[in-house]
């Protein structure tokens, strides 16, 4: 163990008996009586009508198990499929090894685990007793004995084994039970085999199709690998160099699976060796270059004014372009655009030859990044797709939401230092930004980017809609993200700012080293809160004209001749996704508050 | 301490030419006026040092292979028929959501008779039915669509109306689909199919908002004297589950809706009827595109065309070489491509049609193929063939 792992748990007590714990609880008192009376009727009823939703007649689940191509992928090829199984292959990698490198390692107790498995029980007890009558026969009797199961289960883990609360299950024996388990389902529950061919479903009784629990159970026994290789790993190498490349991986990663692995970009190698190669390598070594000389202390001025002279050939280019006047790659005006920001920046982060270089190479990494990838996304598909984008169902909503918040956290860092920075000019401009764009509805800023921005653009200049949404998506996100922000950065106390003037820092070591950490850590819930209604909101992409869950489940299934009108399952189901997403993402918040607030009591 | 003001006034100088710089990136307009005057001579000098790539010369070739695909289209003096076939793809604008005419399946693949004109097209311009990338597009921005370009044609069940074909800009190809508004009432209600508008007095009457359905049927109802109660809903899924469910009496919608709703969802224990027989609403749906390109427009209409001519003389996909070997007469010869051809003259390769009919079918095969399943009988309806008393007549081909 090279990482101390802090045990902030409180020891729990022993577990009172069921039938205390029920007069304790809930029937203490007159009114804490009929309080529970009441509300466990009106809770019935609630679970009552949605299972009535669930099984009614009308409601031909064939039509969304059918249909689970179009509702993860959309029409992504067939024969491509194995592109989707490796990123998804790649992504359980990455967690897996990020698991390590952050020494994340929840123990569980025994008795946590009984209560869950005694909650779950119980309410499939309820379930199974409270179906319509229309609920088939066999799955009510399936219900019931998995119910039964489960008591007997946790009543075995509850009572049989001496101090459930003292022992722990390690995390490694979770990730393994828990991804037993659903291989299990997937292999031996006879869901049926729902597939189409020939413009027909097809429907076979028995577990469901081979092409869907291979890969599936290859994918969750690479994870738990991935994860005792890394935590393996970490025995022996220190762990920030393993961090910073997860860091690395989950910045650039997602980026090469879409724009790579998915798009799978058809390479003109002969013209990138002539083209793009060079002027990547120029833009990356040059500018290196140029800014580790600038960034020598005491060459400031001359930075600013070759920054302004860039700075003005770059607005030249653009206005050139603008009118068409002489033609110049794309991505050439953005360098130019990106170098002139970069070098009127330097002097920021003027200081020692390590530090220079070290803003040198992460410009030059940034440059041949930004080049590969506006390379591959300008070059034309190999995937033969009829109905474009290449992007659609759950795949596009996953990776609409990811890059807004990717893209929008820094730009709100940025906004929030600007709101609360001494200079008026930054506050006025932050706060107009921020102030006008929480004005607007999000579908307004979204039809203004989809269909208002292409206008704008200069001749030459196209923007696809999915790069349009996800402009104005990171613009709206970014604006209350600097706001969610902001409230951490005045939480952190005026006397910090003075040790850091006091130790000598510069502004950017004070904010990046002392003030952000502080806020940022402050900021968790309201970002992840921020993060959860970033996901869901992607559902408005549907309105123009992107092919996400919603509209998929919503017009697409309905309209399908053999499931006309079907559309209940499918916004179930698709509810279902949804929920079960975004309290994953609300539990892994309170995990990381936790982890980052063990020994730091205030 | 002044030297640190100066030093901070300095810093922020910097940063405010770096935002300055970013909002000149994002609007070019606005520096358009002043900015470039004094930089011209200066921007190639300075920068080759940084960028040796970056030459002016070698741009042009690189240009178009730079832009995102799916940028909209300008119209070249070529017309939109030289652009689809340097293009190699035909860009067809469909619905995408509508049974039976276009509509994605499970596989992800677009079907319907809308698709299948898609194809048809792409199959006479190309050679490749295949060659077609659909287009989704919803009802407010289909037009659009045809107007910009971004589709060379729109295949999305839209009614030809006057003021459509001469109010924007775009023109109306062939009716591929005669459709009408029609109603339907449970058989219990003592409604048939030969039933007349007259009988709904005092009906409650569902449709979805703000369509000319609504208007259609309130209009007639106040010309027939009769009282209807209309209810509205959002979308037609709402309608039909109330319908179901007994709150509406009468529902109404285009004919091709209400038979795909009756195919598909009827329950065992109701029967449905449509009537009147002669729906209440002209609905021709066909092809639309650009307006003024009379040769894309030809290519388009003749494709039609040629789908109803085979239709006529019996060619199915089948035997389109037999046709084309003289078995089906002469018209067929000449629109497959044989003797007296007249598809060069289009800008077409001479079998553009042979493809056409082998690769997707006549109409009565592009019929079977979809309407069919849906509960849509040709026989006797406006979309039969004129000889068979319909109202597909096409033009002859010679």
């Amino acid at each position: 163990m090279t990482d101390t792992t802090i045990d902030t748990a409180p020891p729990e007590a022993p577990l009172p008996s069921p039938v205390r714990w029920v007069r304790d609880n809930l029937f203490s008192s007159v009114s804490n009586t009929v309080q529970t009376v009441a509300f466990t009727a009106v809770l019935l009823g609630l679970l009552r009508w949605v299972l009535g939703l669930v099984f009614a007649d009308e409601s031909n689940w064939v039509s969304v198990a059918t249909n689970m191509r179009l509702l993860f992928t959309y029409n992504y090829p067939a024969e491509q499929f194995v592109r989707i199984w490796f990123a998804a292959g790649v992504l359980f990698v990455a967690v897996g090894a990020s698991f390590a490198a952050w020494n994340i390692n929840p123990s569980i107790t025994l008795r946590r685990i009984g209560v869950s498995l005694m909650g779950t029980g119980g309410i499939t007890l309820v379930v199974a007793l409270i179906t319509p009558s229309a609920t088939p026969s066999g799955l009510r009797t399936a219900m019931w004995v998995l119910g039964v199961a489960l008591v007997v289960i946790a009543a075995v883990v509850l009572r049989v084994i001496p101090e459930p609360h003292r022992r722990r299950v390690p995390f490694l024996g979770l990730l393994i039970g828990v991804s037993a388990i659903v291989c299990a389902i997937m292999w031996f529950v006879p869901f049926g085999d729902y597939g189409f061919s020939e413009g027909e479903p097809t429907a076979a009784d028995g577990i469901v199709a081979s092409s869907t629990r291979v890969p599936w159970t290859v994918l969750f026994i690479i994870m738990i690998a991935t994860y005792v290789a890394g935590r393996g790993l970490a025995q022996v190498v220190s762990l920030a160099p393993l961090r910073r490349a997860m860091i690395a991986w989950w910045v650039i990663g997602p980026a090469f699976i879409v724009f790579m692995v998915l798009r799978d970009p058809e390479f003109d190698w002969a013209h990138i060796w002539s083209t793009d190669l060079p002027m990547a390598a120029g833009f990356a070594l040059g500018g290196g270059a140029l800014i580790y000389l600038l960034a020598a202390p005491g060459r400031s001025d001359l930075a600013r004014v070759l920054g302004a002279i860039v700075a003005a050939a770059a607005v030249f280019n653009w206005v050139a372009a603008f009118f068409g006047w002489y033609p110049m790659l794309q991505k050439a005006r953005f360098s130019f655009a990106l170098a002139a920001i970069a070098i009127l920046l330097v002097p920021n982060f003027a200081g020692e030859r390590s530090a220079r270089l070290r803003v040198a190479a992460v410009w030059a990494g940034f440059m041949v990044v930004f080049h590969w990838l506006l390379t591959g996304i300008n070059t034309a598909s190999t995937l033969d797709i009829t109905a474009p984008p290449f992007l659609g169902g759950f795949v596009l909503t996953v990776s609409i939401a990811y890059y807004v918040m990717l893209a929008s956290f820094p730009l709100g860092v940025l906004l929030s230092l600007a709101r609360t920075s001494k200079l008026p000019i930054f506050r006025v401009l932050s706060t107009t930004y921020i102030e006008v764009v929480r004005g607007v509805p999000l579908i307004t800023v979204l039809f203004f980017f989809s269909i208002m921005l292409p206008l704008f653009l200069p001749s030459g200049m196209g923007i696809s809609d999915l790069a349009a949404v996800f402009a104005g998506y990171t613009v709206f996100s970014a604006a209350y993200m600097a706001e969610n922000i902001r409230g951490g950065l005045q939480s952190v106390r005026r006397g910090q700012y003075e040790a850091a003037d006091a130790l000598g820092l510069t502004t950017v070591q004070r904010t990046s080293l002392i003030v952000l950490p502080q806020a940022l850590r402050v900021s968790i819930p309201n970002l992840v809160g921020q993060a959860i209604a970033t996901f869901k909101e992607t559902s408005l992409i549907a309105i123009v004209g992107g092919f996400d869950l919603l509209r998929i489940a919503n017009s697409t299934i309905p309209n399908q001749p053999d499931f006309l009108g079907q559309k209940r399952p499918a916004l179930l189901f698709i509810s279902l996704v949804y929920f079960v997403v975004a309290y994953t993402m609300s539990r892994a918040s309170r995990n990381l508050e936790n982890r980052l607030q063990a020994g730091q009591a205030r | 301490m002044t030297r640190i003001r100066t030093n901070r006034w300095q810093r922020a100088a910097g940063a405010l030419a770096a935002l300055a710089l970013v909002a000149g990136a994002c609007g070019g307009d606005d520096d358009a006026a002043d900015a470039p005057a004094d930089e011209p001579a200066e921007a190639p000098a300075e920068e080759p040092a940084e960028d040796p790539a970056e030459e002016p010369a070698e741009a042009p070739a690189e240009e178009p292979a730079e832009e995102p695909a799916d940028e909209v289209e300008v119209t070249q003096d070529g017309g939109i028929l030289a652009a689809v076939q340097a293009r190699g793809v035909l860009n067809c604008g469909v619905s995408g959501a509508a049974v039976a005419f276009s509509y994605t399946d499970a596989d992800g693949s677009m079907n319907g008779i809308d698709a299948d004109y898609c194809r048809a097209v792409a199959a006479a311009v190309l050679g490749d039915a295949d060659a077609v990338e659909f287009t989704s597009l919803t009802a407010a921005e289909r037009f659009t669509a045809v107007q910009t370009g971004a589709v060379d044609v729109l295949m999305r069940n839209s009614t030809w109306t006057q003021s459509r074909d001469t109010e924007v800009g775009m023109d109306f190809g062939p009716t591929t689909y005669y459709d009408g508004q029609q109603l339907m009432a449970r058989a219990s209600d003592d409604f048939t199919g030969q039933s007349s508008v007259e009988e709904i007095d005092g009906a409650i009457v569902c449709t979805n908002a703000g369509t000319t359905t609504e208007t259609n049927i309130s209009e007639l109802a106040a010309e027939l004297g009769i009282s209807i109660t209309l209810n509205t809903f959002d979308d037609y899924d709402q309608v039909t589950d109330a319908f179901i469910a007994g709150t509406c009496d009468v529902i109404t919608t285009d004919g091709s809706g209400l038979v795909g709703r009756k195919a598909v969802q009827e329950p065992e224990d109701q029967s449905w009827v449509i009537f009147p027989a002669t729906p209440i609403s002209k609905e021709p749906l066909g092809p639309v595109y650009a307006q003024n390109d009379s040769q894309w427009a030809d290519v388009v209409n003749w494709t039609v065309y040629a789908t109803l001519i085979a239709d006529e003389n019996g060619v199915t996909s089948a035997d389109v070489d037999d046709a084309l070997a003289g078995e089906f007469g002469a018209e067929m010869v000449r629109l497959l491509g044989g003797e007296g051809e007249k598809q060069t003259f289009m800008g077409l390769s001479a079998d553009a049609f042979y493809n056409v009919i082998s690769q997707v079918g006549n109409y009565q095969e592009i019929w079977d193929a979809n309407l069919t399943p849906v509960g849509l009988d040709r026989t006797g309806s406006a979309n039969a063939l004129w000889t068979d008393g319909g109202l597909m007549y096409p033009p002859p081909a010679r």
